[in-house]
């Protein structure tokens, strides 16, 4: 499917990627690639490699790559930093936002955003200009003003730890979003915002790619490709009918299909 | 014994006081802190001599405060400086103590001294002249806040001592500020007396430069319902020590610390802290924290004493620590010594590294790891800064100077 003629070039290649931590191996040959505008869903059971492979992405100092590629647009990024490369365009919305006590919100998003502005050759914002910007995408994900005032995370319930990784999201403009497990702990009123802000927010020019366990978020945002993870590879990939499928069958199969390979 | 004979032979000590006598004579039997107690067992002795190396010299005093002068509201002396003092306003009265009755204290709070868990006051006194001892009586409401500075000059060992007398219903917000010039070092020995109802929110800022030592103790006695909060930071000193000891001495009294240490290159600071209840239904919070990088060593002692009169006593004492660099050592002991049975009491200390993770979320927003790194140590920092009364302004300028070191 994903061999189809595309019109543009690809935003991320991830080619036969092998990667391990304190000499254990988690990925073990993982191929994947993002063209604007589509959206990914990675789907597998707990431990096959799926946020391992978000991180690597996004540049997780913990995980060394021991083989294969991870381009973005085009160059490859396998030793950039982290900040580069989210200064670049990737973004990694966290399963589990982590709470940074003393750092105000406000300050964190501001300094964030003229991170990527500064790439982008953009003007940096002052705390006003800022203020202005954020009441803007804070509609996105129905949040009021009072969360840019606490601290990152802190004292943030679940549902309001994913829209506040939306809400960067929004500000960051990313090219390609990997959102690992957005859906886990939501409600289905705060799924529903969180996914709406994601549709509103992606575009033609950008890739998506959800990680997700269940279907219920795939309800609301439709993807282009569903991939199922087991034992560090993905193997199998399909359309949009894979995940009801997997809804129906369980992981069971993926078990078997690694034991027999 | 050598510190002693410079202490004798010294032109200013002359003419010794009865106080700088006492003093002397208790510390002919103890001329160095006995480096077997737990109280200096950790000390480093090359650093500590070094502390001493220096002659006590009164003369090139000439200083600046760093603070900028724009706040009208603020009261401001300058240990050694001030000559008279007599402010009667309206509402409160700051006015100096009298040199009998200053005596008297002074010589009250000797006889109960111990050569090894005072030597530094001990020593301070023996140094301190009449003109670098502040006595305060202060009393009445609405009172503007003070800072008081204590310095001492490149080359020289200065003394410093301060006692304040708070009377009842006084509400104060003190901020004292001890500073280092280069190859200095400074004694500053502190005594606060805080009667029935009064509250005292004090903030300790001391900080040196290359080759700063610092002798910095302080004693407060509160009796009840009175209220003593502590806001402190130490850093940049080749060698510092703060020493604080407080009594409530009825109990039904309450006393809140926060402290925080910041030790770089190959500096050692400590804090030792007694927390005696001499009364039921004290109430104590305690967080120390120390950050140390390079080769750096930061100590913490704290004791908390609670006797069988003590009973009703809410005390908690943490201490909280983070390690930036695989040489950098931090020890820290918090303990509770606990004869009353109705009590609660909890003490706990963690030595920890830069969370990886925190970092990690900071990086994929962009932020480089320089600035991540100092956005974390900031939020480490604010629990404890945003205790120390210090003004917006100054703030500003303390804030800088952190960012600086």
């Amino acid at each position: 499917m994903q061999s189809q003629m595309k019109e543009s070039d690809p935003i991320l290649e991830v080619e036969n990627l092998f990667a391990s931590t304190n000499n254990l191996p988690i990925l073990k040959g993982v191929s994947l690639t993002v063209y604007p505008g589509e959206i990914h869903a990675i789907m597998g059971r707990n431990g096959c490699g799926k946020s391992t492979l978000s991180k690597i992405i996004a540049g997780h100092p913990s995980y060394n790559i021991t083989n294969g590629d991870i381009k973005f647009s085009g160059e490859n990024i396998n030793s950039l930093e982290p900040e580069e490369r989210s200064q670049s365009g990737i973004f990694l919305g966290f399963q589990y936002p982590i709470e940074i006590p003393g750092v105000s919100n406000l300050e964190f998003l501001r300094v964030s955003t003229n991170a990527r502005r500064k790439f982008l050759n953009k003007e940096e914002l002052d705390t006003f200009d800022f203020e202005e910007l954020v009441k803007e995408k804070l509609e996105l994900v129905k949040m009021d003003q009072t969360f840019l005032s606490r601290s990152v995370n802190q004292g943030f319930s679940g549902g309001e730890k994913k829209r506040n990784e939306i809400l960067q999201m929004a500000l960051l403009e990313p090219k390609i979003a990997i959102l690992d497990e957005t859906d886990s702990g939501l409600d289905i009123d705060a799924l529903r915002i969180v996914a709406s802000g994601i549709k509103k927010i992606s575009n033609k020019q950008t890739g998506i790619i959800l990680i997700t366990h269940y279907q219920r978020l795939l309800d609301e945002i439709e993807p282009n490709y569903v991939h199922v993870m087991a034992d560090g590879q993905i193997i199998k990939t399909g359309g949009s009918d894979l995940a009801l499928e997997l809804e129906k069958k369980g992981y069971e199969w993926t078990d078997n299909f690694v034991k027999e390979t | 014994m050598e510190i002693i004979e410079k202490i004798k032979t010294n032109k200013l000590v002359e003419k010794q006081t009865d106080i700088q006598k006492i003093c002397l004579d208790k510390l002919q039997s103890s001329p160095l802190p006995n480096p077997k107690s737990e109280l200096w067992r950790l000390s480093n002795k090359i650093k500590f001599s070094n502390f001493l190396d220096y002659s006590v010299n009164e003369k090139n005093l000439k200083f600046d405060i760093p603070y900028p002068n724009n706040s009208q509201k603020t009261i401001r002396l300058i240990i050694g400086q001030n000559c008279q003092i007599q402010l009667i306003e309206e509402n409160y009265s700051i006015q100096q103590i009298s040199e009998d009755e200053l005596d008297k204290y002074i010589k009250e709070q000797i006889s109960c001294f111990n050569e090894t868990e005072n030597w530094s006051d001990l020593l301070n006194l023996s140094l301190s002249c009449k003109k670098n001892i502040l006595g305060l009586r202060i009393n009445g409401s609405k009172i503007p806040p003070i800072e008081i500075f204590s310095h001492a000059s490149s080359n020289s060992l200065n003394a410093k001592t301060l006692v304040i007398f708070l009377e009842k219903n006084c509400d104060i917000e003190l901020l004292q500020v001890n500073l280092g010039k280069d190859n200095s070092s400074l004694s500053q020995s502190t005594f606060f007396f805080l009667e029935e109802h009064s509250s005292l929110n004090h903030g300790v800022v001391s900080y040196g430069k290359n080759g700063s030592n610092l002798l910095n103790s302080l004693n407060v006695i509160q009796q009840k319902n009175s209220e003593y909060s502590l806001g402190s930071l130490h850093f940049k000193f080749n060698y510092a020590r703060f020493e604080i000891n407080i009594k409530q001495s009825e109990g039904n009294a309450k006393t809140n610390i926060k402290g925080m240490q910041i030790t770089k290159k190959d500096e050692q600071i400590s804090t030792y802290t007694k927390i005696n209840f001499d009364g039921p239904n004290g109430f104590l919070d305690q967080i120390n924290k120390s950050l140390a990088d390079d080769k750096s060593h930061a100590i913490f002692e704290g004791s908390i004493i609670v006797p069988k009169i003590a009973q009703k006593t809410d005390a908690s004492q943490l201490s909280r620590n983070l390690l930036l660099s695989d040489l950098a050592q931090i020890d820290t002991k918090p303990q509770l010594e606990i004869i009353a049975d109705d009590v609660k009491c909890k003490h706990g200390a963690t030595i920890s590294q830069l969370n990886e993770e925190e970092l990690f979320y900071m990086r994929t927003r962009g932020i480089t790891l320089a600035e991540a790194s100092k956005l974390q140590l900031s939020s480490y920092f604010q629990e404890i800064i945003s205790f120390i009364p210090v003004s917006k302004e100054r703030w500003d300028l303390l804030d800088k100077i952190l960012n600086e070191n």
